[in-house]
């Protein structure tokens, strides 16, 4: 929030004599860095299909392109001892037939190139995405609509959550995590924010929303808020970035994910709804 | 009870110094200088006696009293003071004279010479090093951004000195954090020094009379912070006459009014201003601009009676507040308010006491407006503190003593909500605590050459109840928690501080000069950014949290030249950190209970060198400063355990300050300032998750942002004066060059080609022209 603050301050501040501040791209010199192994693994209840993703970090100077890890090993247990042995089926890609279950803890484990790589997640019980809708604000000089979110916090559990908003079938940069220590209880309305810094198009009418909420365990919240963090604070504004936490073992990035996935739609309208 | 302590203080120091040197009659002459027109005392000013076989000096203390002793005899005074015409005065001490001196303000000569004299190297001879003192008529020259005239801004000019960024009023001094910073507003600490999040200071010039900056070797009766005082003093007010001053700028107007409360006695003074950014706006035909608030104001008032000539009370308050808000959806105040009470008395003309009763208090609120998620949350810093501070003048010594005793109170974040909100009420326990001090020190000039200032503080802290007093395990979980009843003492921490200064002067025009000394400091700002944040969350010591350390030493060589038309100093400094802090990524600061949870502890190290030129007369005036320095902090968890730079590290810093004096009602002025880069941590790697391109860091602040670069002109035209009305035109433009320089960068994927990554840098400001009109009469 901070440097968008700022950032919005100076720029009212500007907008009152009439200048504005401005932006340009700049080269940065940077070293080439090490690849590492990025595990991306989620175990979800709405699907009978489970995936982890294997592949490899690159230099920050490279292409978005992240070589795909392939013939690994990899096999995901559950805490009433089953056990999901996961196929290859796309490079990288890894695949296994079945359902996941509230209050289960999984275990991932990976096997790539003699060294093991090991991950515990548990279900959360489900909380139901209760309804989209949508606001119009006045942020930064601009109109802008806003959705949020509905939902109703249990009350006797700590919850977290994640959200996943894509406009028009494309995904928003923005990372969005919640958790309901100040919310416990209560119906919560969520308000998903995201400024066109981040290099995201605005919602205009007749644009079609859609929001995944997932309900989240622990490490996990603090391994989404981290990132949350980060991408809303560029080097110099606020926070000094850091790495997320990651729940996976020996030195991997990613993370290993047993969630509540539920999703809703919406269509923008005219008038703000 | 008291005062019967003090007659034995004096009793037992008359005797340690004023005994041995007996066998001739000595006598002694005190005073108190002060500006011919106004009234106002000058603080700093020189009492010399010029034909002493061996000469002797004293300066004027913060409320412009002096005391000299000497032998009997007949004697030439010479009272200086820079901006004004010098006093030469004969006395013939044959008993304890009293001897007040006013002094005619240099700007009244004819031509353009604004400093006829000046306090003729005391630069050079005072053991005291790194102090800054600005002149307070320099700051009416020196452009800055939308014109409003700043102590802040200007003393970021100096030497050992970092801006906190683009704008800000945020600095750092010598390597340490902005909130390692002791700034002080006649007495009171400022918590937060910035208005609108830093872009201007709490300081309206129009109300200052002193800055002090003391960047190492401070006097013991400074303590509290690791790395600097900032030590500003309000103007008394005229004694002589009413009279009001004001000035209408872009973005501010301000206005002043003064005057005797009995003529020569006591007077007032009280100053206001507002911005008005939020009215244009309104204004604006931009209608989304509308709605939105951004404003702040503040008052400084203060009044003196002199009951008299041993009894003068001071009182003075500030009050400040700023206003931001976004129509519908959110609305942020938070504001300073000190009020101080001071007593001076004389006990004799030997032993000066200032007595002071303060209250300073900084708080913030935040209130989300929507109805689903409508909250309000407060949090405010509040202190009481007693002062007592006695100085005993001897010929050679000035010892300088007292106590000091500060409560605390901390009330982190207090949540409240109305009907059907998201979020509960909240209430987190506020915390106590109570800091004491007794310190001495003495001023000794031990030969001709020679001068030392050396003294002890002690200090303590006490965390106290009522509360529950958590400790923490490694993963951050409460570990114990312990209940304490009101008034308990839950943790009490005990630092010695020593502190040492001394000069050796070569000859007149020359001196070398060394300082150590150790600062502790009990409350703490938790922020991991440059610039001051409005809800910075403040902590103090604790039984999770020591006492942040400081020890310093510096060198410096000390030079005047052309009959002090030149000021020259280097200064070199090595600074030992302990106890410092960070918090970890993701932690969560407002609002919660176990936010000591959260926090890493660490070691820092600064060294650096300064160099400083100063020209202080003729028609050009100004400085250049340059700073070379490093700044490393150290915490387990943070970097695998190694040195990294802190977001402060810049290697290189240089201002360059001109004043131009034109003709008798133009001057113009410049200043330039280049600056490397702030430590920062770049991406090293990348990855995917999450279906966002996600970055990969490894070394911590290894980095560089690009330097910042900025030349700032100003022109000042006085208009034709009448008798009783003065006005002038102050044109400024800053960032004459238009350079965009780096805020901040952030990294995103190319809008045009996603499948590269791009580093996008954000510039606050370009040019900005202003023009303020400014009166008095």
């Amino acid at each position: 929030m901070k440097i968008t603050y700022i950032h919005f301050l100076g720029t009212l501040m500007l907008a009152a004599i009439g200048l504005t501040s401005c932006e340009k791209v700049i080269d940065v010199d940077i070293k080439e860095s090490a690849s590492q192994l990025v595990i991306e693994g989620t175990v979800v209840d709405d699907a009978d299909m489970q995936t982890i993703k294997l592949s490899r970090s690159v230099s920050y100077t490279e292409d978005n392109t992240y070589p795909p890890v392939t013939g690994a090993q990899v096999v995901v247990t559950d805490s009433q001892g089953n056990e999901h042995d996961f196929v290859e089926r796309i490079p990288g890609v890894y695949i296994s037939s079945f359902k996941g279950q509230p209050n289960i803890t999984y275990t991932m484990r990976v096997k790539v190139n003699g060294n093991d790589y090991t991950a515990q997640s548990t279900m959360p019980r489900p909380v139901e995405l209760d309804s989209l809708s949508v606001t119009e604000i006045t942020f930064g000089g601009e109109d802008r609509k806003v959705v949020a979110v509905h939902y109703k916090d249990p009350a006797d559990e700590v919850n977290q959550y994640r959200f996943v908003m894509w406009v028009n079938g494309t995904q928003t940069r923005r990372v969005y995590a919640n958790n309901d220590r100040l919310t416990n209880g209560n119906d919560v309305k969520d308000q998903l924010f995201y400024s066109s810094d981040d290099d995201n198009e605005e919602i205009n009418d007749g644009d079609v929303v859609e929001v995944e909420m997932q309900s989240i365990d622990e490490p996990l919240y603090k391994y989404w808020v981290t990132l949350a963090d980060q991408s809303q604070n560029g080097p110099g504004g606020g926070v000094t970035p850091g790495n997320p936490p990651t729940n996976v073992s020996n030195g991997a990035l990613g993370y290993f994910s047993a969630h509540v996935s539920r999703k809703k739609t919406i269509t923008i309208r005219g008038n703000g709804q | 009870m008291q005062k019967r302590h003090f007659y034995y203080l004096t009793l037992i120091i008359s005797l340690l110094f004023a005994l041995p040197v007996s066998a001739q009659k000595r006598y002694t002459v005190s005073g108190t200088v002060r500006d011919a027109q106004t009234g106002e005392t000058l603080i700093g000013a020189t009492v010399r006696i010029q034909n002493a076989s061996a000469q002797s000096a004293a300066a004027t203390n913060s409320y412009g009293f002096y005391s000299l002793t000497n032998t009997a005899g007949e004697y030439t005074f010479t009272i200086t003071y820079t901006g004004y015409q010098q006093v030469t005065q004969t006395v013939n001490l044959t008993a304890d004279t009293k001897l007040n001196i006013d002094l005619k303000s240099g700007s009244e000569l004819a031509e353009v010479v604004v400093r006829a004299t000046d306090r003729k190297n005391e630069n050079v001879r005072s053991p005291q090093m790194g102090l800054d003192k600005l002149n307070m008529k320099d700051l009416d020259n020196i452009p800055v951004i939308f014109g409003e005239k700043d102590v802040l801004k200007t003393i970021q000019l100096l030497p050992g000195v970092k801006s906190g960024g683009e704008g800000t009023t945020g600095f750092f001094v010598r390597g340490g954090a902005a909130d390692q910073n002791l700034i002080l507003l006649d007495e009171a600490t400022v918590y937060n020094s910035s208005h609108l999040l830093g872009f201007f200071s709490t300081f309206n010039a129009d109300a200052i009379k002193d800055v002090s900056l003391y960047k190492g070797g401070m006097p013991s009766q400074y303590g509290g912070r690791l790395s600097s005082v900032l030590d500003v003093v309000m103007q008394d007010g005229n004694n002589k006459e009413f009279g009001m001053q004001g000035g209408i700028g872009l973005i501010a107007s301000r206005l002043k009014a003064e005057g005797p409360i009995v003529k020569d006695r006591g007077s007032f003074m009280i100053s206001a201003r507002r911005t008005y950014i939020d009215l244009l706006l309104q204004a604006s035909p931009d209608s989304s601009v509308k709605g939105n608030t951004l404003n702040f104001y503040d008052i400084n008032a203060k009044a003196n009676y002199k009951f008299d000539d041993k009894n003068t009370l001071y009182v003075s308050g500030y009050f400040g507040r700023d206003n931001i808000g976004i129509k519908d959806l959110f609305a942020n105040q938070w504001g300073n308010t000190t009020a101080t009470i001071r007593l001076n008395h004389v006990f004799n003309s030997r032993l000066f006491s200032n007595t002071s009763f303060i209250f300073n208090k900084y708080n913030y609120s935040i209130s989300l407006l929507d109805d689903d998620n409508n909250a309000n949350v407060t949090s405010l810093i509040r202190d009481f503190n007693l002062k007592e501070d006695l100085q005993y003048f001897s010929d050679k010594h000035t010892i300088r003593f007292g106590f000091q005793g500060t409560h605390h109170r901390i009330a982190p974040s207090e949540i409240t909500t109305d009907g059907n909100s998201s979020f509960n009420p909240l209430s987190i326990e506020n915390r106590y605590g109570l800091e004491m001090a007794a310190y001495v020190s003495d001023d000794w000039k031990l030969t001709d050459k020679f001068n030392l200032l050396y003294g002890l503080r002690l200090s303590s802290f006490s965390l106290l109840g009522p509360g529950t007093f958590n400790t923490y395990d490694a993963d951050g979980d409460v570990a114990s928690a312990t209940k304490y009843g009101s008034g308990e003492f839950v943790k009490t921490y005990f630092n010695l501080e020593p502190r040492l200064s001394l000069s050796y002067s070569l000859n007149e025009e020359n001196s070398v000069k060394a300082a150590y000394n150790r600062n502790t400091q009990n409350i703490h700002i938790l922020t991991n950014a440059s610039t001051s944040s409005p809800t910075d969350q403040y902590v103090m010591s604790s039984n999770n949290i020591q006492p942040e350390i400081a020890d310093q030493v510096a060198i410096g060589y000390f030079k005047n030249a052309k009959d002090n038309t030149f000021e020259f100093s280097v200064e070199t400094y090595y600074k030992w950190l302990q106890n410092q802090i960070e918090y970890k990524n993701g932690a969560q600061l407002i609002a919660n209970a176990n936010v000591e949870s959260e926090l890493l502890y660490g070691s820092g190290r600064a060294y650096g060198l300064e160099l400083y030129t100063k020209k202080t007369k003729g028609r050009l005036t100004g400085w250049i400063s340059y700073t070379l320095s490093k700044t490393e902090r150290k915490f387990d968890g943070l970097n695998d355990g190694n040195y990294f730079p802190a977001r402060q590290d810049r290697t290189h810093d240089v201002a360059l300050v001109g004043i131009y004096n034109l003709s008798k009602r133009w001057s113009v002025s410049a200043n330039y300032i280049y600056s490397t880069g702030n430590a920062v941590t770049y991406p090293a790697g990348k990855y995917n998750v999450g279906g966002l391109t996600t970055y990969y860091y490894t070394q911590r602040n290894a980095n560089r942002m690009p330097h910042t670069e900025r030349l700032d002109l100003s022109a000042t035209l006085k208009a034709k004066e009448t008798k009783r009305f003065r006005s002038s035109w102050s044109f400024s433009l800053y960032n004459a060059l238009n350079r965009k320089n780096p805020y901040a960068i952030q990294f995103r994927d190319k809008k045009d080609d996603p499948n590269r990554t791009e580093a996008v840098q954000i510039a606050l400001f370009g040019i900005i022209p202003s023009v303020t009109w400014n009166f008095s009469f």
